[in-house]
Parts: C-alpha cells; sequence; structure tokens
C-alpha cells in the first residue's frame, strides 16, 4: 500500500523550562511565539510536512490548551486526510496504568499502543522546541542504509557551550555525513566531543519498544538522552549519528530566544521563513483576520518583521511585532520581540525587551537600558500586565504575569525580578 | 431563527464592471481585489455573516473563476455548516440552449428552484459590488414591524449623481410612493443601493406574474409601489460604489485617512486567505534598514527596502531599494525595482517592473485615449501579470494591458493616456 505512511513522527511538545518561566507560565515551549506569526512547533511541523511524514503524534502534557489550539485540525500542515493526520496524545488513565508522563521517554511509552496501531517501518521522535530547517528524509534514508537501530540528529556545537547538551563521538563511517556513534554522553560537565544531540531520533519500532520497555522495568529515571541513549550504547546496539550543518535555533533562556528571534532580521538573515516553507494555523488567534499592516504618518520602521493587524506611528528598529501591536506616536521600540496585541504608549521607549501578549506600557515609560545590545541582557515582562506612564524598568529584568499596578511604583533595577 | 422564519440571500455577482477596465479583464468586479487583503465581495459577505444569515447563493454570470475560488467552501465567511451554506448560481441551459442572465430580476427567476428549496419568509436581495456595513438583521426587523412586502436600502446622495440610481419619493412613514430609475432631471436625492428584501411569497408572486420584467429598478420596483407595502430602509454611513477607476481609488485611500468612515477591521469584514492560490501563511512584512513608509497600509510578505508613501499594498509587494510607491495602489506579489518610481497607478497582480523606471508621470489632464470615459484624473492601470523593463517611462492616464512581456516596449517612454 503506496498512500500508508511508512513513517510515524511523535513530537515531543510537552517541555517547560525554567528559564523561560514567565513565557511558559501558561504554555508549553513548543507553542511559545516566535518571529511574528508563528510559533516555535511550526519549525518540526513544517519540517515534517516538507519531508512528506504527515502521520504526526503530538506528546504533550504541560498546559496543553494552547498547543491544542494552535494545532487545530492539522489542516494548516495538510496533515488531514486518509492517511495524513496529527493527534495530540495526552496523558491518559487506563485498566494498568494511570500517571503523568514522567519524562520524554515514558510519554512515548504510555502511547505504545498507538505505534503497535500504526506499525511502522521507522519512529522519528523529535522535540518541538527548536528552529531549524531539515528534511528529516535524507535522515530517514540513512538510518535505513545503514540498517540502524537508532540514529540521532547532531550538530557542532562551541566546545565552551557543549556541557549543555547530549554529546556524540562519531566515527568516521561515512564522512561528512555521519558514523557509528562511539560514545554517548548527556550533558557531561568535561566534554570530549561538540557534536550534540538536537533530540531527533529515528528509531526501529522494534529495538524503540524493547528498551522503552526495560527502561520502565527497571530505570527511575525515563528520558531519552539521559537513559534510553546510555541504554542502547552500553547494549551495543547499531546507533549513528546523522551530521546536520545548518542553522539551528535553541531557545532555552530569554537571551537565546531573544537571539534566535534577531536571526530573522539583517540583510542576510540565518532564518528564512519563504525559503524554509514555514506554514502556521491562520487559525489560531484569527490571525488571518487581521487587516494590513498599517503605517501612519510619524513613523519610522528599520530593519524589522511586522505583521497585519499591528498600528506603527512610532519608531520601530531591529523588532519584531506580532499582531495587534500598537506603536503610539513618538515611541521608540528597538531590539525587541513584541508578542500578540502590546501597546506602546506615546513618547515611551523600549529597547531590549521581549513582551508576551496583551501588556499595555503607558506613556513617556522607560524598559530597558540604551547603550550596546550586546552588553545588556533582555528584559522580559509577561503578560496582561499594565505597565504605567512614566515607570522606569532596567534590562534583564523579569516582570511575571499579570501583576498589580503597584508593582511599578519605584523603579525597577537592572536584574530585578519582579512576581 | 429556526423552521421557516428565515431569510434567504442572493447575492449578484455577475456584473462586467467593465468601466474598471483591466482590473476586470480576468475576473468580475466582486472579485477585484480592495484594500490590500480583501476582495469588493468581502464587505456584502461579511455583511450577510455578521447579520446571522447563513443560507446565500451567488448569482455569478462574467468570469467567475476567480470569485469561485475566492468563495471556496465558504468557511470564511462561516458559511459552513448543517443549516449554513454558499451556493454558485450560475446561468444554465434550460428550454433554450443557454439562459444568460438578462437583468437582475431575470437572474432571480432563473433560480426559482434555489429559492423554493430552501424556504424562506423574506429573500435578501444585494449586490456584490459595493464598500460599505450594514446590519441586515436590523433591516429585515424594520421590514416586519412595517408589514412592508418589499423594503429597500436607500441613502442620499449628491444631486449630481443621482442620474446613476434608482431613486424614491417617500412620505413621513419611509413608504415610498414614487419611484424613477437614473431620471435626468433630479426630483430627489434618496437614491437605492440595489439592497431589497422582499416577501419570498410576495417575491415569486410579483416575478411569476410580470414575466417580461428583467431588471429590479426598472420593472418589478415600480410595479410592486404602484400596488403594494414598499418601504425605504435609510442608511448614512460609509458606501461606495466602486465601479470606476477614479472610485476604487478614492476608496483604497479613504483606508488611510481616520476619519474616512472606513474600516474593515471595526467592520469585521472577512476575506477567504487562501483563494489567491499561494497559501496564505505569509511571514510578517519586512522593512529593510534604510525603508521610508508613510501613511500606508502594508500587507504580511511584503519586503520594503524603499519608500512606500500614501499607497495600499497587498501582500507579497516587494519594494527594492531606492524605489519610490506613493499614491497607488499595489496588488499581490508585484516587484518594483531599484530606483523605480511609482505614483497614482493601480498595479493588478504579479507585476514585474525593471530598474529605474518611472510609472505615472507627465500631464494628469490628458484623459487617455482610448477609454476618455475611464481615465482622466491621472490615474494608469498596469494589467496583471506585465512584465515592464529597466527604464522604461510610463505617463499618466496609461493602460498597460496584462501579459505583457518586456519584449513588447517598442519604445521605453509611453506618452500620457496611451494604451499599451
Amino acid at each position: 500500500m503506496k498512500l500508508k505512511p511508512k513513517v510515524l513522527a511523535m513530537v515531543l511538545a510537552g517541555g517547560r523550562v525554567d528559564e523561560l518561566n514567565v513565557l511558559t507560565y501558561y504554555r508549553p515551549k513548543s507553542a511559545v511565539p516566535f518571529g511574528g506569526f508563528a510559533r516555535v512547533i511550526d519549525f518540526p511541523l513544517s519540517n515534517l510536512m516538507q519531508s512528506g511524514l504527515d502521520r504526526v503524534a503530538i506528546l504533550s502534557q504541560f498546559r496543553s490548551f494552547s498547543l491544542i489550539n494552535h494545532i487545530g485540525s492539522g489542516a494548516a500542515w495538510d496533515m488531514i486526510g486518509r492517511y495524513r493526520g496529527i493527534s495530540i496524545l495526552p496523558p491518559s488513565t487506563g485498566h494498568s496504568s494511570s500517571s503523568w508522563y514522567r519524562g520524554s521517554a515514558d510519554s512515548v511509552y504510555q502511547n505504545i499502543d498507538f505505534i503497535k496501531y500504526h506499525a511502522p517501518e521507522v519512529v522519528i521522535i523529535l522535540s518541538g522546541d527548536h528552529v531549524y530547517n531539515m528534511k528529516y528524509q535524507e535522515m530517514i534514508q540513512y538510518h535505513r542504509d545503514k540498517d540502524a537501530d537508532l540514529t540521532i540528529a547532531c550538530l557542532e556545537v562551541p566546545m565552551e557551550k557543549a556541557h549543555r547538551f547530549g554529546v556524540a563521538s562519531i566515527d568516521d563511517e561515512d564522512g561528512r555525513t555521519g558514523g557509528r556513534l562511539t560514545q554517548y554522553r548527556e550533558k557531561p560537565s568535561n566534554p570530549n566531543s561538540n557534536w550534540a544531540s538536537m533530540t531527533i531520533f529515528c528509531f526501529k519500532p522494534e529495538v524503540l519498544l524493547q528498551v522503552l520497555e526495560a527502561n520502565n522495568r527497571e530505570d527511575n529515571s525515563f528520558e531519552f538522552g539521559r537513559d534510553i541513549l546510555p541504554r542502547l550504547m552500553t547494549e551495543q546496539r547499531k546507533v549513528y549519528g546523522y551530521k546536520f550543518y545548518d542553522y539551528w535555533g535553541y531557545t532555552r533562556t530569554i537571551e537565546e530566544f531573544w537571539q534566535t528571534n534577531m536571526d530573522l532580521l539583517g540583510s542576510d538573515p540565518k532564518i528564512d521563513f519563504k525559503q524554509w516553507g514555514i506554514r502556521t494555523n491562520l487559525e489560531h488567534r484569527g490571525i488571518r483576520d487581521f487587516q494590513p499592516l498599517k503605517i501612519g504618518n510619524h513613523a519610522q520602521v528599520q530593519d524589522s518583521l511586522i505583521y497585519n493587524g499591528c498600528v506603527v506611528d512610532g519608531s520601530v528598529e531591529r523588532s519584531i511585532l506580532f499582531p495587534g501591536v500598537y506603536v503610539k506616536k513618538g515611541a521608540v521600540v528597538r531590539n525587541s520581540v513584541l508578542f500578540f496585541n502590546n501597546v506602546i504608549g506615546e513618547n515611551t521607549v523600549i529597547d531590549k525587551v521581549v513582551s508576551d501578549v496583551n501588556t499595555v506600557f503607558g506613556e513617556q515609560a522607560r524598559v530597558g537600558e540604551a547603550g550596546t545590545v550586546s552588553e545588556r541582557r533582555a528584559t522580559v515582562v509577561g503578560w496582561n500586565n499594565h505597565v504605567p506612564g512614566g515607570a522606569v524598568i532596567g534590562s534583564d529584568c523579569t516582570i511575571y504575569p499579570e501583576l498589580s499596578p503597584e508593582k511599578f511604583n519605584h523603579e525597577i533595577h537592572n536584574g530585578e525580578i519582579i512576581r | 431563527m429556526m423552521g421557516v422564519n428565515k431569510t434567504l440571500v442572493l447575492l449578484l455577482a455577475g456584473g462586467v464592471g467593465s468601466r474598471l477596465n483591466v482590473l476586470v479583464q480576468t475576473r468580475a468586479k466582486p472579485a477585484v481585489p480592495f484594500g490590500g487583503l480583501y476582495r469588493i465581495i468581502d464587505f456584502s459577505l461579511s455583511n450577510v455573516m455578521n447579520s446571522g444569515l447563513t443560507r446565500v447563493g451567488v448569482l455569478t454570470q462574467y468570469k467567475p473563476m476567480s470569485l469561485m475560488k475566492h468563495l471556496g467552501t465558504g468557511a470564511a465567511w462561516d458559511f459552513t455548516g448543517r443549516t449554513r451554506g454558499v451556493t454558485v448560481l450560475p446561468p444554465k441551459t434550460g428550454f433554450k440552449d443557454s439562459d444568460w442572465y438578462k437583468g437582475t430580476a431575470d437572474a432571480v427567476r432563473q433560480n426559482i428552484d434555489f429559492i423554493k428549496a430552501y424556504p424562506s419568509k423574506e429573500v435578501l436581495i444585494l449586490s456584490g459590488d459595493h464598500i460599505y456595513q450594514m446590519d441586515f438583521d436590523h433591516m429585515i426587523g424594520v421590514h416586519r414591524r412595517k408589514k412592508a412586502d418589499v423594503t429597500i436600502g436607500m441613502m442620499v446622495v449628491p444631486l449630481e449623481d443621482i442620474h446613476q440610481f434608482g431613486t424614491g419619493i417617500t412620505d413621513k412613514n419611509d413608504r415610498i410612493i414614487e419611484w424613477e430609475e437614473k431620471p435626468k432631471i433630479a426630483r430627489t436625492n434618496l437614491a437605492s443601493m440595489g439592497i431589497y428584501v422582499f416577501d419570498t411569497e410576495y417575491l415569486l408572486k410579483l416575478l411569476e406574474e410580470n414575466r417580461e420584467a428583467v431588471d429590479f429598478g426598472m420593472h418589478i420596483i415600480p410595479t410592486a409601489i404602484s400596488r403594494d407595502n414598499v418601504f425605504a430602509y435609510p442608511f448614512d454611513s460609509y458606501w461606495r460604489d466602486v465601479g470606476t477607476v477614479q472610485a476604487y481609488w478614492q476608496a483604497n485611500m479613504d483606508l488611510l485617512r481616520e476619519d474616512s468612515g472606513i474600516s474593515p477591521e471595526l467592520w469585521v469584514i472577512r476575506s477567504n486567505a487562501e483563494s489567491g492560490g499561494e497559501m496564505a501563511d505569509r511571514c510578517p512584512a519586512k522593512f529593510a534598514s534604510g525603508a521610508v513608509v508613510k501613511n500606508s497600509l502594508v500587507s504580511a510578505g511584503c519586503i520594503i527596502e524603499g519608500e512606500v508613501v500614501n499607497s495600499v499594498l497587498s501582500p507579497g509587494v516587494v519594494v527594492a531599494a531606492g524605489a519610490v510607491v506613493r499614491d497607488s495602489v499595489v496588488f499581490d506579489d508585484c516587484h518594483i525595482g531599484q530606483g523605480t518610481t511609482v505614483d497614482l497607478t493601480i498595479m493588478d497582480k504579479q507585476v514585474a517592473i525593471g530598474r529605474n523606471a518611472k510609472i505615472g508621470f507627465g500631464d494628469k489632464t490628458v484623459a487617455n485615449e482610448k477609454y476618455p470615459s475611464h481615465l482622466y484624473t491621472g490615474i494608469s492601470l498596469i494589467g496583471k501579470k506585465s512584465i515592464l523593463p529597466d527604464d522604461v517611462e510610463i505617463g499618466r492616464n496609461c493602460i498597460i494591458s496584462p501579459l505583457q512581456a518586456a519584449e513588447n516596449f517598442d519604445s521605453l517612454h509611453i506618452p500620457d493616456g496611451m494604451t499599451l
């Protein structure tokens, strides 16, 4: 049967990261808005669509509402049809077990029935948290050519950052394309390789089932990086590394999230929505229904991305504006990422700020210091805040969501956390 | 509203709108793009949706492909569901080999089957040609309260324009006591907007009894006024017939003025973003360093490196560095090359203009030679998918017809009023 998909994709979308605290208060990391109209999970979903993989499961348990809303019917990624579809798999109660997902591996283990039902030839498991453009079918082809039990995608990171990742030593079997893993260490304190795992795993289904069952039976921790990969290495399974050389944006901290957004700007941006073929669900938040961006007589706009539904009558430089942002006359928005429906009051200046949805800044406020952008950290403002007129907030501040207005009565200094 | 206590909508979308010239060469007037993201018919369809009406027939005739693609399933206006639907009603062969619609009333008569298939209390008949917001639910309520046979949406227009309209003289209860279709000498300034609420049974009877009547304004309405209860439903907000190039351009420019009274966002106008072919999930508009943009509407997917002033840009328009677009309406995916100036021009989809060209400059008073009644205020038109070479100079009131290749330009200078 030609139509029936041979590859089942499972997207790990339940994650929530402490450092992104404010932005993941009400949504999983994969549903965090990105780039003026999209969500982070649009990248893996669009990659799957462009790779012709359209039988997809999404594993999520943390604050899934925003994510479920975003996925909709799956039609946005053409994943609706006789053999095409997206299934959201939350934790469930049942006859034999009922528990929250205890980790990434456990979330797949609890859905073994789903895998068996689809009886795929390859299961590709990937994180919904990263910004990149990858043709998965090439990696799957390599996985098949090697008759591997597991193939993981890896990319070179600076050695001083390697300790933050799962790190693989890869032999020279296939040169630039990849090779067999000789060693795998999860977040080692003294890494001896800088090939980092991108959290993209191609499994032979029977090997996946065996290792998940063993993990469930014998271990107390249930993570792919920490538990499953070491277990397969110990068992001397055929584990291969597939090398990836293009852009990979990871967004574990506010600073990284900010930087990844900034990678959309400039004359030769690292992220190209159009070329990458990024699709999003235009029904979510009704973004298809906004009128064109309205630019007033006092506006100045430089090196920025601005979506439909914004009204700009102030100055916007090196910034990304989601639908419904209003930049009033005399306001200055610099080096910032403003989610849906922010309002920047007259003569207010904000610089290097990430502001979540529905936040209103009054008149004459100052948020973020001026000066060299690389020398100060971004300030993050949680959703549904009303920053009163005249407020002063420094750089590297964390403003929690939905605060009462008196929290802004005093000047908020660099690095302060207001909750 | 359950059972037959409902209103069926018939939307007349067959008009040629020939005065829009090259803009209607490949599409019917209701399908002409408007305001960056919309088509003209979106205003009528959204008014229907926002009035809570759910069963719509769209009568098409002239070049319906673009319109049919735009309607799609009707989901964009919430017309999909158990008791909802939009049905395209083209002319069909019957007793004769072909029965083209001969007029508004004839078109409705030829779709009596449709009217009978969906039992209704009233039929709301409107055109897909106008830019306005109106609550038809309120109009139908007034129609019912007055126990009218017919209610006509009417508004006051300048006396000098009255010759284009059906006109009515009303008594103090808004009952229409006299009717003149397109009068040469104005006796009133109250004009018909072409929006009719008919009691369904009354409409069927009238169409049956007057088999020669082909037009509502000319035949059906005068007959009804002479015999029965016909009321005016007064309307006094923004309403434009964008049937001429000047009116079309002006209505687009009205979008840029705060006080003009037109607002697709406040009016909750919806469009089918997928109808253009390319999926609509374009990325945000991108502004390069050095871009200058004033008083304009810019849609998603545009890339602005140059200058855009007082203009309305549909999705995917590229304005290269050093290019200037002023007082213009630019449809989807046009490309304005480096150093090119575009002034007072309406540009259809996928036009590509080379470098250092000048589009729209010269003497605004030289009307178009071929179509002096279409273009006489300085606006130039560029047809769909034309490719204009580097350094070309195009005057005022010029027309470049669709699909012109760069090689077709024998001269790089197209003088004022010329058509290519």
